[in-house]
């Protein structure tokens, strides 16, 4: 359902990205790891169309995305976290989550005005929303009192109830204790249970052994290796951008 | 009690001034272009009732349109800048349009008078109030009435869905777009209610002042429709209001005694408000607390509640006296 062909982003001299692609099946986990600074997060911002690409396509449901603005894609079905949390500090829970909205949304009740049908699908989808983060007893705080592992909840949750059909996640376990990122791991596998597909950057390897299909190894911008997270374990290149050279 | 009427008249146009700046500064944008549209929407319905003879409430509505629609038009390129930038180009706008006003003539002979806005000089006899006997107390009940009706519409709009797309985009842009907000139209579209509402206060102060020029749409005025909602605070239409009330009937009439003083201890009480009220001077933790009070007065939890408070300022009552006894030595 996601293609990326041959992406490539340079910053003045230096290339970030440079000639990556790979290919994501619908209701897949794909695992995009790498060490610091190997262009996992300028692929999420280039296919999430914050920033254009020097080069490369990008392809959605076969369609090309390449360089739309953000909120046509947030309606066309792709959503994401951010590694470091940005949630609208002073506005609710609930209104963090009313925001996010994706203009292909069904109404759910047809007899009812469009906007009160709207309205009230809204109520229950975000009603919905909150039980699966279990933020349903702090619907009326505002985002900014929320302990941390309670803003990568809701953030989650903010991307989830745009309805995307992908959604990038971004570092989702950063700064997360064990318990934490068990939880997590749970929400990430229902979520796919949930039709959703998922691309997940992350630098907690229990984690996205755990739970990744396949993964994807980046390093200096370029990928290093795919496959199963048992194939990639093995391969010889990766041990060796993560571990250094034997000498 | 005419003195009255007329301060309540300033401040309800001061209002609006200050409302029509709140939307805009939600989705962060300082614009200081709101003296401007206030121009535009002045200078249109007072023609439009004075030159052309229509009613006042169709003329007012016009006024406020064709106010909306420029800044619609001046929305668009302001959206490429940011930050101090967008207030140097809406600050140049705004004066532009003072300049326009400054060359602009439109005059045609009624009954034996040229009427009709004149350059420097300024557009005279907008009579319209005067002709068909209102009174103050008449103008000033009408100002009002349009007060509330944007009062309730912009409350109502706040409520809703759109205050908070609006306060998500002035928190982080990236962000309220990674949500799916279309961010050019939804600042165009703060912009342009903006424009209107501005345009609407500055059709009621050119009926109700009888006389506008273009002195009376300066730099000034365009600070102050900025100054009211910030130092207001941003959580509803009511910081606003209650800042116009301040400014207005305290700092400029209340202290009028004062003289020439006035002018310093106004700079220096708006410096002091800021520091003391960084949030406005009712800002979102005290409207937490009034909703948590009107809450438990419904469930009868009163005096546990206000136990609790005055508790609460007891203590830091004790806290103060212990800081000063530490300080002394004692």
């Amino acid at each position: 359902m996601l293609e990326v062909d041959n992406l490539a982003k340079h910053f003045g001299g230096v290339k970030a990205v440079d000639g990556v692609s790979f290919r994501l099946a619908k209701g897949e986990i794909l695992g995009l790891i790498g060490p610091n600074g190997s262009g996992k997060s300028t692929i999420v911002n280039v296919i999430a169309g914050l920033t254009a690409p020097t080069s490369g396509r990008v392809l959605f449901d076969g369609a090309d995305i390449t360089g739309k603005p953000t909120h046509a894609l947030v309606a066309a079905g792709i959503a994401r976290t951010f590694q470091n949390i940005r949630l609208f500090g002073q506005l609710t829970v609930w209104q963090n989550l009313w925001v996010a909205e994706n203009r292909q949304r069904e109404r759910a009740l047809p007899l009812v005005p469009r906007w009160l049908g709207g309205y009230l699908a809204d109520r229950e989808r975000i009603g919905a929303m909150l039980e699966f983060s279990g933020l349903a007893h702090k619907r009326d705080d505002l985002a900014a009192n929320l302990a941390f592992g309670e803003q990568r909840r809701l953030e989650l949750a903010r991307a989830l109830a745009a309805e995307p059909k992908l959604i990038l996640l971004d570092e989702p376990a950063a700064g997360m204790n064990a318990e934490e990122i068990y939880e997590l791991d749970g929400r990430i596998r229902k979520v796919r249970e949930g039709g959703v597909t998922v691309l997940l950057i992350e630098h907690h390897m229990e984690l996205i052994m755990a739970v990744a299909d396949r993964i994807a190894v980046l390093n200096f911008g370029q990928k290093i290796a795919e496959g199963s997270p048992a194939q990639v374990q093995s391969d010889g290149k990766v041990r060796e951008a993560y571990l250094g050279r034997a000498v | 009690m005419d003195f009255y009427f007329g301060l309540l008249q300033i401040i309800g146009v001061h209002t609006l001034l200050g409302l029509s700046a709140y939307v805009v500064l939600l989705t962060g944008q300082v614009s200081l272009a709101q003296a401007g549209f206030m121009a535009i929407g002045a200078y249109v319905a007072a023609m439009l009732t004075v030159l052309a003879k229509w009613w006042i409430f169709p003329a007012l509505l016009a006024g406020g349109a064709v106010a909306g629609v420029v800044a619609c038009a001046v929305g668009f390129p302001a959206l490429r800048v940011r930050g101090l930038m967008l207030v140097v180009a809406t600050l140049a706008f705004g004066e532009a349009v003072r300049l326009f006003f400054f060359n602009f003539d439109y005059q045609i002979a009624m009954g034996g008078i040229k009427v009709g806005p004149l350059g420097g000089e300024g557009f005279r006899q907008i009579r319209y109030f005067p002709e068909n006997g209102y009174t103050t107390f008449h103008v000033m009940v009408f100002i009002w009435l349009v007060v509330a009706a944007v009062m309730t519409a912009l409350w109502w709009m706040d409520r809703s869905r759109a205050g908070a797309v609006l306060r998500a985009v002035g928190e982080d842009e990236m962000a309220a777009q990674s949500a799916g907000v279309n961010l050019t139209a939804v600042k165009v579209t703060a912009m342009t209610v903006g424009g209107c509402i501005a345009g609407l206060a500055g059709g009621l102060y050119a009926h109700y002042t009888t006389h506008i020029e273009q002195g009376n749409f300066n730099v000034l005025v365009a600070t102050f429709a900025i100054a009211y909602p910030i130092l207001g605070g941003l959580s509803n239409v009511f910081g606003t209001l209650a800042a116009v009330v301040f400014i207005q009937a305290f700092l400029v009439e209340g202290l009028r005694f004062l003289g020439d003083w006035r002018n310093l201890l106004f700079g220096l009480l708006i410096v002091v408000s800021m520091n003391v009220r960084p949030g406005g001077l009712i800002d979102a933790r005290n409207w937490t607390q009034l909703r948590a009070l009107i809450g438990s007065i419904r469930k009868g939890e009163t005096r546990a509640r206000l136990e609790v408070a005055s508790g609460g300022i007891m203590s830091a009552v004790q806290r103060l006296i212990q800081r000063w006894r530490g300080a002394f030595g004692a």
